[in-house]
């Protein structure tokens, strides 16, 4: 072989060029994307009747552009997971009749409450109980004025179609042929803490707690069970409302477990905030309400429903 | 359906490459090339990224440069927003697990290089940073760009540092494997399988590469 000097450039050193220019292209375009917000806010819904919505949220957009003049592009709203089919619904409503489009962030209470905390830029975090709100309060990010109970949560217990045995309540969780069960994780989200006290208070934890699987929030372990690697799944009924995959399910009475208080707080200040309170008054007003109650949410001040299961 | 996630993948992971490219071939040479005191714990430190869990090392950054801390503090200041879950968070993220792949791999290149070329250099008078520019570095080249490769590879692909610290914000910080992540947790299968061959085809492509560039080792063993 023979051995050149000085090295003349060969193609690795061209490639080399090529690559450095590349990555450079890459980064100033990085350094430009103050992306400005893409319009699919202007998206239409196709949900809901929009003569019923009008009414609930027309004082709220006449506020917003009144009270600032400036009309947020993009409000960031943190969600617990049991809330994703519910609120991507309200988000359409929200953007249909403000043309602010919502962005949502969906994971566990505890893993969210620590991003706002940690400087996470939402204007919203709707936890799936109050004791993460009050973190984010205490923290000094979360607007106490703007603290507001908006829904219960409610437990179902979901079986996979192929399940032989028939399910009454989580009872039948005792039976060995459940081999997997799957719950959020107990430690930070607050429907997997539910369905902890809800087998406890059962007096059935000790006979489950061996064949219990985590999931990350309570989306994940829904995921788990409807994917074929958990014979059952004790999670939001919202969830199981949106899609059941073809399976069964019952409803946990709400004596089980201590309330789901389904809690909210404005986490953003200046403009921002009218635009974010907006979106609250969204979630608590008769619209939101009815949307709420579709997926099974108990709402504050309605009626408690009785214990009719099946 | 929305590519964002890819472009911005695609954009971090460029720029991510960028960093992890220049500090990890400058530290490459120093540890292939420097005998100094601390050298081996250097090395050592420069390497945790690999061994540490993705979310560990998230943590860790997330503290060190989070809302509350001084680095995070300083930053808002100045910047007028937080540091952490925006998109240069999401290149931090990326820059620093990539950077001890293209490390390792840079510093075994340097090594593989016939010290006579240098010697040789050196004879006719270079100085000591014209002999790394023009003899060890470009003789080193091939393995540079095998593992710049690999660190862009590692960049695109992160999920555990990147969530920790750039959070899941659809249109602002969602990569492609968060963007994944999320459509399985939205039960949005079909999302979910057209990313992740998307992902695993961009995957195969750099490993190909990766590959052809590494197979012939460095003119120094020829």
């Amino acid at each position: 072989m023979t051995k050149r000097f000085p090295i003349r450039p060969r193609w690795t050193t061209a490639l080399a060029w090529a690559f450095i220019v590349l990555m450079g292209v890459g980064l100033s375009a990085n350094g430009a994307s103050k992306r400005t917000t893409t319009t699919k806010a202007t998206k239409k819904t196709a949900t809901s009747t929009p003569a019923k919505v009008t009414p609930a949220l027309a004082p709220n957009t006449v506020a917003i552009t009144r009270a600032t003049g400036v009309r947020v592009k993009e409000l960031l709203v943190a969600g617990a997971s049991d809330l994703r089919p519910a609120f991507e619904e309200l988000g359409r409503l929200f953007s249909a009749q403000t043309s602010t489009k919502v962005t949502f962030t969906f994971g566990s209470s505890g893993q969210l409450s620590q991003q706002v905390i940690n400087g996470a830029p939402f204007d919203v975090f709707a936890s799936a109980d109050i004791g993460y709100v009050d973190d984010v309060v205490k923290a000094g990010v979360g607007d106490r004025s703007t603290k507001a109970t908006y829904a219960f949560g409610r437990l179902a217990l979901w079986v996979p179609a192929r399940t032989q045995k028939r399910i009454f309540n989580v009872l039948d969780l005792a039976d060995r042929s459940f081999k997997r069960i799957a719950i959020a994780n107990p430690d930070h989200a607050p429907y997997g803490l539910a369905a902890v006290q809800t087998l406890q208070s059962s007096k059935i934890y000790d006979l489950v707690e061996d064949r219990l699987v985590y999931g990350e929030n309570v989306s994940d372990a829904y995921r788990i069970a409807t994917s074929g690697n958990a014979d059952a799944a004790l999670v939001s009924l919202s969830l199981v409302i949106a899609n059941d995959n073809g399976g069964r399910y019952v409803v946990v009475p709400a004596e089980a477990h201590k309330p789901l208080e389904q809690t909210l707080v404005v986490t953003t200040k200046g403009d921002r905030a009218s635009s974010a309170k907006a979106f609250a008054a969204l979630v608590s007003s008769t619209t939101g309400r009815d949307v709420m109650r579709t997926y099974g949410f108990l709402l504050p001040g309605d009626p408690k429903p009785s214990n009719n299961n099946d | 359906m929305d590519w964002f996630p890819l472009w911005l993948s695609l954009r971090v992971a460029a720029s991510a490459t960028v960093f992890a490219a220049l500090i990890g071939i400058a530290l490459a040479y120093v540890l292939a090339k420097g005998r100094f005191p601390g050298r081996g714990l250097l090395e050592a430190v420069a390497s945790v990224p690999i061994v540490l869990p993705p979310t560990v090392l998230g943590y860790y950054l997330l503290v060190t440069l989070g809302a509350r801390s001084p680095i995070g503090r300083a930053w808002e200041s100045v910047f007028g927003q937080t540091l952490v879950f925006t998109p240069t968070a999401a290149v931090i993220a990326a820059s620093v697990s990539a950077m001890p792949f293209v490390l390792r791999t840079a510093r075994a290149a340097i090594e593989a290089v016939d010290p006579r070329f240098e010697q040789a250099a050196r004879t006719i008078g270079l100085p000591e940073w014209r002999v790394a520019a023009q003899v060890t570095l470009p003789l080193a080249g091939r393995g540079l760009i095998a593992g710049v490769a690999l660190g862009f590879a590692r960049a695109l692909g992160d999920f555990g540092v990147t969530v920790m610290l750039a959070g899941n914000i659809p249109g602002r910080t969602q990569t492609m494997p968060i963007a994944v992540y999320d459509a399985v947790q939205a039960g949005n299968d079909h999302r979910a399988s057209v990313l992740s061959a998307v992902l695993a085809g961009i995957a195969v492509v750099v490993l190909v590469a990766v590959n052809r560039l590494s197979r012939i080792p460095g003119a120094g063993h020829r």
